[in-house]
């Protein structure tokens, strides 16, 4: 068995990878998938408290490759699930504790036995970055859209190309419908326009993928609360697999105002 | 001079510059002939990633250290060294140097995509008379980030996205959108040109004028060529026989 090792990277911070990370992971483990999910955010872990592991954890990737712990030990199960797993990062120390060859060495292990390995980039281009993608089969861009956003995803896509890691995917996060329907916001098409990639995913704003982070229940595991983008994630994940899954067709809720408002524009 | 121009070429690549030397001559000759080179086209290169093709000549690491002093005085980084030498390849990966050109179109037996015409001397003659400049052609899109620099023309096949650059000492023809900044005559052609077929960049330079485009959302793209008249730059529509 062989297992297919996917990062999720962004370029900019706080467009939500940590969060797409542990949603995918969850979606995919919630398929029946033996998914890990991995840290690559050395000194500035995240991913612990968003899939709400962050008090079982006795030893990090650093631990790992540094020969303190087996692999093994570092895998925290995610009881909620069949076979969801977290390697987490560490906090004490920085990106340089980790170089691409660990990285490397360890997806290989964790091919083994695993379906699938989902890698939380750091943000930037730097070396947290380079050791995210050293191993990776799939790249995952997330994006919001804003223009600052987007060209960043378009700096990192460029990247990983010269790498030749690609072609990479891109996830649209935050997506606002009413805002987009107003013209104050980029568009899907507009980023797929400027980006040129394929989209496996579109997110809407959904204050429950927040509660969910906050509480380490991911959105993506609730049934009826955050529903549309609780679905968005899992159709994410059946993408991943494979399935042709339409997209979710996102409709804003245009209020009185608004449509009185354009009828004057 | 003609015998240093032999000894040193310095070619435009797709991750910035690649400066091949010969392993003639002793460190200290090395070291003054691409002091002589960079000052005379230092501003041009300026910014740039060098990988430094040395053959079969061995660096210590004394040298190395040197060499990318050297490199930052004229604000260069030195980001490889090409060895035939495997003891100095070991002392480059050691101080985290690339020893070879990934993911580049480059290989190392110099069958380079593009490459500077030999120095004469006369680093500032106006690279659009010269004949033998040469044009370096890209199929692909420039994505944010990525730096083309080359002395003759340049045509790319593809967008020019937001955050690329193009500095050429020719024209620039984009056959696809550009978004992104351009810099055409740049070493004092005034006469050089700027096409797109949607010309919406970020900032048009021609020789030592600047351009800001006016941001028009919305509109519908066609095809124009960006030129220096009157002393300033101007865009204007392409129509058959311009």
């Amino acid at each position: 068995m062989s297992g297919k090792v996917i990062t999720v990277t962004s370029g900019k911070g706080g467009v939500g990878k940590t969060t797409v990370t542990a949603n995918l992971a969850t979606a995919l483990a919630m398929r029946g998938r033996k998914v890990v999910a991995l840290d690559a955010d050395i000194g500035l872990r995240n991913l612990d408290i968003v899939l709400g592991l962050e008090n079982r954890i006795v030893y990090d990737l650093v631990d790992v490759v540094e020969g303190r712990c087996r692999l093994r030990q570092a895998m925290i199960k995610d009881k909620r699930h069949q076979e969801l797993y977290l390697i987490p990062a560490a906090q004490t120390r920085d990106k340089s504790a980790v170089s691409p060859s660990d990285m490397v060495l360890v997806c290989n292990e964790l091919r083994q036995e695993m379906d699938y390995i989902i890698i939380d980039s750091p943000a930037g281009i730097e070396r947290g970055f380079r050791n995210a993608i050293a191993a990776t089969d799939h790249v995952l861009i997330v994006t919001n859209p804003e223009v600052s956003a987007v060209r960043d995803a378009d700096r990192i896509i460029g990247l990983i190309e010269a790498e030749e890691k690609g072609p990479a995917c891109l996830i649209v996060n935050r997506v606002k419908p009413a805002m987009v329907s107003r013209g104050e916001m980029l568009s899907i098409e507009d980023i797929i326009d400027i980006l040129a990639i394929q989209l496996v995913g579109v997110i809407p704003e959904d204050e429950h993928i927040l509660i969910g982070s906050n509480q380490g229940t991911p959105v993506a595991m609730n049934g009826s609360n955050g529903a549309s983008a609780s679905q968005a994630f899992r159709n994410i994940a059946g993408r991943l697999e494979g399935e042709d899954v339409p997209f979710m067709e996102l409709k804003a809720k245009i209020s009185f105002l608004d449509r009185l408002s354009s009828l004057f524009n | 001079m003609i015998q240093e121009a032999q000894q040193l070429r310095i070619k435009g690549i797709r991750d910035g510059l690649l400066i091949t030397t010969s392993s003639e001559g002793s460190f200290a000759e090395l070291c003054a002939q691409l002091r002589a080179e960079l000052q005379q086209k230092g501003a041009f290169f300026q910014g740039s990633r060098v990988a430094l093709q040395v053959e079969a000549r061995p660096l210590n690491k004394a040298q190395i250290l040197q060499l990318q002093r050297l490199f930052i005085e004229y604000n260069l980084e030195l980001w490889a060294i090409l060895a035939d030498n495997a003891e100095t390849r070991t002392i480059a990966r050691d101080l985290d140097l690339a020893i070879r050109l990934a993911g580049s179109q480059t290989d190392l037996d110099g069958n380079v995509l593009a490459h500077l015409p030999e120095s004469s001397g006369n680093g500032h003659a106006p690279a659009h008379q010269q004949s033998d400049a040469q044009v370096l052609m890209l199929r692909e899109t420039l994505r944010s980030g990525r730096s083309i620099l080359h002395d003759g023309h340049v045509v790319i096949m593809g967008d020019v996205n937001a955050g690329a650059e193009i500095i050429a000492g020719g024209d620039v023809l984009v056959w696809g959108r550009l978004r992104g900044l351009v810099h055409a005559g740049a070493m004092g052609d005034d006469t050089a040109v700027i096409c797109a077929l949607d010309l919406n960049p970020t900032q048009l330079r021609i020789a030592d004028q600047i351009a800001i485009a006016p941001h028009e959302a919305g509109r519908t793209p066609y095809p124009e060529q960006a030129s220096i008249k009157n002393g300033q730059i101007i865009a204007e529509r392409w129509k058959s026989g311009n």
